[in-house]
């Protein structure tokens, strides 16, 4: 692993796949279920203090 | 902290290794990989072998299933555990997946994991489920079943009687088919949820000596604190007064009228009002000294004598409530549930406290009451009459 003194160097190869499966294969995944399980926490709170349990819908 | 700043030092750049047609494409599969894993896992927690992976489910609730016709019919169709209890709507079903993030504590918390556990707290989780199924009117149900699709002529004569109002008022399933695909709670029987519920509330009365309390069901009493010999019954939503306690029993006090004639064993409520608070024993009722004699009037209707008595007895704890606001509210709503079914019901000060008992006992067979809710339901007419919405109550 190179030494990021230096902002300003060119990332290699390797960091560059790296960083970009990292940020596809686990980052974003995991953001996206915690964000839409957050959603869901949320509406479930609401369900509960607020709004009661849900309606009829489609 | 390096890997962090080399990941963003890597990330804020355009990248010149990985060419632009790359990143999109791997990128989109990415994209098209994760959408499809979350809904397949989505789905795989939809599964009844998932729902019945925990014990508590399989035990129970599963087996009771397997006895009812969601499992097994002659079309051969059945209904799995998501099927009933996940909401369709994403956003909803969102929620209850979250919401299952507490049956996850139970499960690591062992809240469920005995039969005497499960059966403990069942009325609170069908309440639950119930109070959900009516809030959608019960939407899971007619994801399958439809008002419009049922056949009248291939009803049974009863099926169709019960099942067309309720057509009409595209009523929800769950207000009459509790217990359709598993047991009731015991407290139920084939009781009322209503009367139940009630019941429930009065275990977390806190009690005082020589406050005013309503019954939230039919209470044996007893003379003696040790409930051994019987002394009759007050009937449910009678008010009474908390003259002692002692370990699990309390010694109640019950304001009434009686009649001065015959064993005197029925007390009422009121002067010359059949609305009944209790029924006694012979034997106590005409021992005198059991009684604390207050006021005497004729009845000049009847020309029977009445006295305003009070009698003190032991009963158990645990079955009164503050208020009696809630009871008929429920019973105001079951009167109204069961009564619009065929016809326009009349207001309750539409007749006296006195007309009640008659009118009701000639009605209430064409209703499914049972007859507790009866006792209830004809109590809160006789006291939301004419004699009591226009007088000083």
């Amino acid at each position: 692993m190179e030494q990021s003194r230096d902002q300003n160097e060119i990332p290699s190869a390797k960091q560059e796949w790296l960083s970009f499966l990292f940020v596809t294969a686990i980052l974003v995944p995991l953001l996206s279920v915690a964000v839409v399980g957050g959603y869901g926490f949320v509406v479930w709170m609401l369900q509960v203090f607020v709004f009661g349990p849900p309606g009829a819908s489609g | 902290m390096k890997m962090i700043a080399t990941l963003w030092n890597t990330l804020k750049k355009p990248p010149v290794h990985i060419s632009l047609g790359v990143i999109i494409v791997a990128s989109f599969f990415a994209g098209v990989i994760f959408w499809g894993g979350f809904n397949t896992a989505m789905e795989y927690t939809n599964t009844e072998q998932f729902c019945v992976g925990c014990h508590e489910m399989e035990n129970n609730v599963y087996q009771e299933l397997q006895t009812t016709v969601h499992w097994e019919n002659r079309s051969g169709v059945r209904a799995i555990c998501s099927d009933c209890h996940v909401p369709h709507n994403w956003t909803d079903k969102m929620a209850r997946k979250m919401q299952a993030s507490k049956e996850v504590w139970g499960k690591i918390f062992g809240t469920i994991n005995t039969r005497e556990k499960f059966e403990a707290k069942r009325l609170e989780m069908a309440q639950r489920e119930w109070a959900r199924f009516k809030a959608n009117g019960s939407q899971e149900c007619r994801n399958c079943h439809n008002y419009d699709s049922m056949d009248w002529e291939k009803m049974s004569d009863e099926a169709r009687r019960m099942m067309m109002p309720a057509a009409e008022r595209n009523q929800s399933c769950m207000d009459c088919h509790k217990g359709i695909a598993h047991h009731l709670p015991a407290q139920m029987g084939s009781e009322d949820p209503l009367l139940a519920s009630l019941a429930q509330d009065a275990g977390s009365t806190r009690l005082e000596t020589g406050n005013l309390y309503f019954t939230a069901k039919a209470v044996e009493l007893f003379t003696d604190p040790e409930l051994t010999t019987p002394a009759g019954k007050v009937e449910m939503a009678t008010e009474v007064v908390i003259a002692g306690i002692q370990g699990n029993s309390v010694q109640i006090e019950i304001p009434s009228w009686r009649k001065e004639k015959g064993f005197g064993r029925v007390l009422y409520e009121d002067f010359g009002q059949n609305i009944i608070s209790a029924v006694l024993e012979k034997d106590i009722a005409q021992q005198d000294s059991a009684f604390d004699y207050r006021e005497k009037k004729v009845d000049e209707l009847t020309g029977l004598p009445w006295a305003e008595v009070s009698v003190k007895l032991w009963a158990e704890s645990g079955a009164y409530i503050n208020s009696p606001e809630e009871m008929w509210r429920s019973a105001e709503q079951t009167y109204r549930d069961a009564c619009s079914v065929c016809h326009t019901e009349p207001d309750p000060e539409h007749f006296s406290a006195n007309t009640w008992p008659a009118m009701f006992a000639g009605m209430v067979g064409f209703t499914n009451m049972g007859p507790g809710t009866q006792d209830l339901v004809l109590k809160y007419l006789q006291k939301h009459s004419s004699d009591y919405v226009e007088g000083s109550h």
